[in-house]
């Protein structure tokens, strides 16, 4: 092999299998495979291959997958957001109240509870910046407070913590747009391919994506270098917080109903959905699309396991074991692919 | 080629924490084409100084000059923008990430306008590609981690980094310190060429072998004092060891030792070399 | 040639075998089933056999639920009899976006019948829909009496609310009740709001409205214990369920007034064993094991023979009063009322 000016062999090229094989991505497909093939080797006659079991799994991955591509970015950059779940059932009983007990058309109860999404998200960022405290610690204060504030408030202005607003909603243009359907498809499977699309475009294609990576891998570089850290992060937390309004629209459009515990433990299914996708809990390695099918998993699990007749508590077993195997499947690929000569 | 103003200058440099004199009274010169070796034990106030260099921190007392024209630097940023770049330790390398999005992290090429704005991915892997080529390091893939590149690659492409930005004053800190010898070898060469392409570098280290290798002006730094400046010619390697570890201190060890030893054997004493 | 550590085939070996063990690990829980029956049941054999009868319930109650797993036992008794296959389908935790996607799940599946509540006639009766659209009979039990025609169900199974109320509030008013409380512990549940409106009709007096948190017991006694202290005038009272039962037994001993007739939907044995001692004037069953056991029957004759009732079936309300209170307690150990 040719000497360098600088004297040692040149750095060896990357064959294009093992190029494949170090995707983040790659366990969530395969998972998704070896998933959809077990589902349709025992269920396959019970329904879950037939377009209405198909569109039953799509739908709860929809949903799932619509906040955790925004959470795959924010853990990518190096934070975790716990609050997204009650934010869920704050946007919701947002929209509830300002119709119900106020009056106002749906489409203004939709808006604040956006604006206030925002501004939830900003404060997050803000005070995980400002103090500079593990966001896991500050986004599982967030998720307390969010979900007591949620159940006060509620209490105090309807004194049910279960709001049905079925007149406003049937017959409104915003329910066919968030909660309609294409044939036996829900809208939501749309909003959820818009979103990853998205995302994988931000992330791999614009400066700021550039930006989400160094902000992960090494955020003191990263600053280093003049990349906004501050920025990116604020921007990403106020995400993940708008992509819960977007999910408590799409439910309580659905649903014809609010809930002030809407949304439990989606902040954890958000998480694992991500890291079976291939990102690093410690940050600045992922991908969306691997996210995107790390939803995938969990819907086709969560109805699959309806059409097998077993009991669905075995669902969280399922879950639990899927992320283990995962974890360490992305873990060996990933030291193989990233170990120097 | 050396020129006659110097591109950098430390005047009478001081720099406190509190009670605490990080740097007393530092002048030093850096000019194109040369390397300036900054030496000192840990503690002697390298890092602050270089500090003050790039733009983290402000002086004290004292300025620094850049083409003769004394010059503040209230952020890195500034100091970037006025063609100092600073290498620290941990190389701003981030090892997850790409070679070809760590080259360019912060200062990423764009194609397209307003919305469509993006990263343009091929003309980053293209550069990036050619100036790693220029210093030897050949990429089929431009996506490969950096954590795949060995410790003097890294350094390596880090100075190149620099470089392409329009450096014409290169601070390197301690950046063989971690390396073994072949690897270090290989960023001397490195740094050498950057040098005869007229960059003005700022060499800090605690190794005197290669500071002798490579440094064309020493100053030597302890307890946050100069313990003087000195070209290429005026100062031999031992002399510069005993001045980094302390001189006076280091002479009074010797008779100590010498004389416990010479209270022994004979062997001993002829043993001393 | 340099050596290349990169993937060997080794690291896929690693990582396939604890694919493996996971995918095997799951099949073995996938290996257990709620299935009963397969193929006997007497009598001709009509449309289709009854091995190859499927039914689903899907309703809002978790079968940890006392009440529900009384439901669930009348059920799993019925599809015992019949030989047919049988699955209960029921969220943790009161949602209705979890019971959509049951139902979506239930009626891909395809099955000769479901069986379920309506607890939200805007959601809920859209899925019902869309289960009778794809030519799957529908049988409504325990809530969803005001809909069940509408969405082209056979029949409904259950309790009427409002009647319900209705009699227990003239049972109340020949006691000579004429001032009463009506404690609801679930707000936004339609039928128990029926409950109320019912009871107010019939008792022809004064019936004032407390809304309690079924799910926090202590605070419940305390809201009651407030509102029979501030009232004196009170001299009845109405929970529409254990989890207001309870906690109002207790308020009772601790409070003031005394002279309060006291009246209870649904059983549950303190409850029956408060109507022993007197202290509790009747509690009113709906007989959920009914609501649980004919859905299925009727379901499975449906599939046979096309025969189904043409109207509601009441099984409610039932008034256990001191006499019948013993055998009943019995009956509740076994968890079949």
């Amino acid at each position: 092999m040719a000497q360098s000016a600088t004297g040692e062999k040149p750095v060896r090229d990357v064959g294009a299998l093992k190029r494949l094989m170090t995707r983040p991505e790659l366990a969530a497909v395969a998972g998704s495979i070896l998933v959809f093939a077990f589902f349709a080797v025992v269920a396959g006659d019970s329904g879950f291959l037939t377009t209405g079991g198909t569109a039953s799994y799509l739908e709860v991955a929809a949903q799932l997958g619509i906040v955790a591509v925004p959470v795959a970015l924010l853990m990518i950059a190096g934070e975790f957001d716990l609050s997204v779940g009650s934010m869920v059932g704050a946007a919701g009983m947002i929209i509830a109240i300002t119709t119900t007990e106020y009056g106002f058309p749906l489409l203004v109860g939709v808006l604040l509870a956006f604006v206030v999404a925002a501004a939830v998200g900003f404060f997050n960022g803000y005070l995980v910046i400002k103090t500079g405290l593990p966001s896991f610690i500050v986004t599982l204060g967030m998720l307390f407070a969010l979900r007591g504030l949620t159940i006060g408030f509620a209490r105090l202005l309807t004194g049910r913590t279960q709001i049905g607003l079925s007149d406003a909603v049937s017959g409104n243009p915003l329910t066919s747009l968030f909660a309609g359907s294409i044939g036996d498809f829900s809208v939501t499977i749309v909003w959820w391919l818009l979103l990853a699309v998205l995302g994988t475009y931000v992330l791999q294609r614009t400066v700021f994506g550039n930006w989400i990576f160094g902000s992960g891998g090494d955020a003191n570089a990263a600053r280093n270098v003049g990349v906004p850290v501050s920025r990116v992060k604020i921007t990403l937390f106020m995400c993940t917080a708008l992509s819960a309004a977007l999910l408590a629209t799409i439910q309580v459009l659905d649903a014809g109903s609010a809930d002030v515990l809407r949304g439990t433990l989606l902040e954890l299914q958000a998480i694992a959905a991500a890291v079976i996708g291939g990102v690093l809990l410690t940050g600045g390695y992922g991908s969306v699309v691997g996210a995107v099918f790390g939803a995938l998993i969990f819907g086709m699990v969560q109805q699959g396991i309806f059409f097998t007749g077993v009991s669905t508590d075995w669902f969280q077993v399922f879950v639990g074991v899927m992320l283990l195997i995962a974890v360490v499947f992305n873990n060996i690929i990933r030291k193989r692919a990233a170990e120097a000569r | 080629m050396a020129n006659d103003a110097p591109l950098m200058e430390a005047r009478g440099l001081s720099k406190y924490f509190g009670h605490v004199v990080a740097l007393e009274d530092i002048s030093m010169d850096v000019r194109a084409g040369q390397v300036t070796c900054l030496l000192g034990d840990n503690g002697a106030g390298k890092s602050t100084l270089i500090k003050i260099f790039s733009g983290v921190h402000q002086p004290t007392k004292g300025a620094m000059a850049l083409d003769g024209e004394e010059v503040l630097f209230n952020s890195p940023r500034d100091a970037i923008d006025r063609g100092i770049a600073t290498v620290f330790q941990d190389l701003a390398m981030i090892p997850l990430m790409g070679i070809s999005r760590n080259f360019f992290i912060g200062r990423e090429p764009t194609t397209g306008v307003g919305p469509f704005k993006r990263f343009d991915v091929k003309k980053a892997d293209r550069i990036t590609r050619e100036e790693l080529d220029k210093i030897g390091i050949s990429l089929r893939d431009t996506a490969q981690p950096v954590s795949t590149l060995s410790g003097g690659e890294r350094q390596s492409v880090a100075i190149a980094r620099a470089v392409y930005f329009g450096a014409n004053i290169l601070i390197l800190d301690e950046p063989t310190s971690a390396l073994g010898v072949k690897q270090s070898a290989m960023v001397l060469r490195y740094i050498n060429r950057t040098r005869q392409q007229g960059i003005g570098v700022v060499f800090i280290t605690h190794n005197v072998h290669h500071a002798h290798l490579i440094g064309d002006r020493y100053t030597v730094l302890s307890h946050g004092h100069s313990l003087g400046s000195y070209g290429k010619g005026e100062v031999s390697m031992t002399e510069l060891e005993k001045l980094m570890a302390g001189g006076k201190e280091l002479e009074k060890l010797e008779d100590e030792l010498q004389g416990s030893t010479a209270a022994g054997s004979e062997e001993s004493a002829n043993g001393r070399g | 040639m340099t050596t290349n550590r990169g993937l060997s085939r080794r690291d896929f070996l690693k990582a396939g075998g604890v694919g493996i063990a996971g995918a095997t690990l799951f099949g073995v829980a996938g290996c257990g089933g709620e299935e009963q029956g397969g193929g006997q049941g007497g009598g001709p054999e009509g449309l289709t056999s009854r091995g190859n009868i499927r039914i689903v319930m899907v309703t809002h109650g978790s079968a940890a639920d006392p009440f529900w797993s009384v439901v669930k036992t009348g059920a799993d008794q019925a599809a015992s009899d019949m030989g047919v296959d049988f699955e209960y389908r029921a969220p943790e935790r009161f949602d209705v976006v979890e019971i959509q996607r049951n139902m979506d799940a239930a009626i891909a599946s395809e099955p000769n019948g479901i069986a379920m509540t309506i607890v939200d006639p805007d959601a809920l009766g859209d899925s019902a829909r869309e289960a009778v659209d794809k030519g799957i009979p529908l049988v409504v039990l325990n809530t969803g009496q005001p809909v069940w025609e509408k969405v082209g169900a056979i029949t409904y199974v259950g309790q009427t609310e409002y009647n319900a109320g209705l009699e227990a509030g003239k049972r109340m008013a020949e006691e000579g009740v004429q001032n009463a409380l009506c404690v609801n512990q679930e707000q936004g549940n339609v039928a128990l709001e029926e409950r109320c409106s019912g009871f107010t009709e019939g008792l022809g007096g004064n019936v004032r409205e407390l809304a309690v948190q079924g799910a926090d017991p202590t605070a419940a006694e305390n809201a009651i214990k407030t509102a029979l202290n501030n009232d004196p005038d009170l001299d009845g009272m109405l929970t529409l369920g254990p989890q207001g039962a309870l906690p109002a037994l207790q308020a009772l001993n601790s409070s003031d007034n005394e002279e309060i007739m006291f009246a209870t939907f649904d059983l549950a044995p303190e409850i029956l064993n408060a109507v022993r001692d007197g202290k509790i004037l009747f509690a009113i069953d709906q007989q959920q094991f009914l609501q649980g056991y004919l859905p299925v029957d009727f379901l499975t004759t449906y599939a046979q023979y096309g025969v189904s009732p043409v109207n509601e079936v009441a099984t409610g309300p039932k008034f256990v009063t001191q006499q019948e209170a013993g055998d009943v307690i019995e009956l509740t150990k076994q968890g079949v009322r």
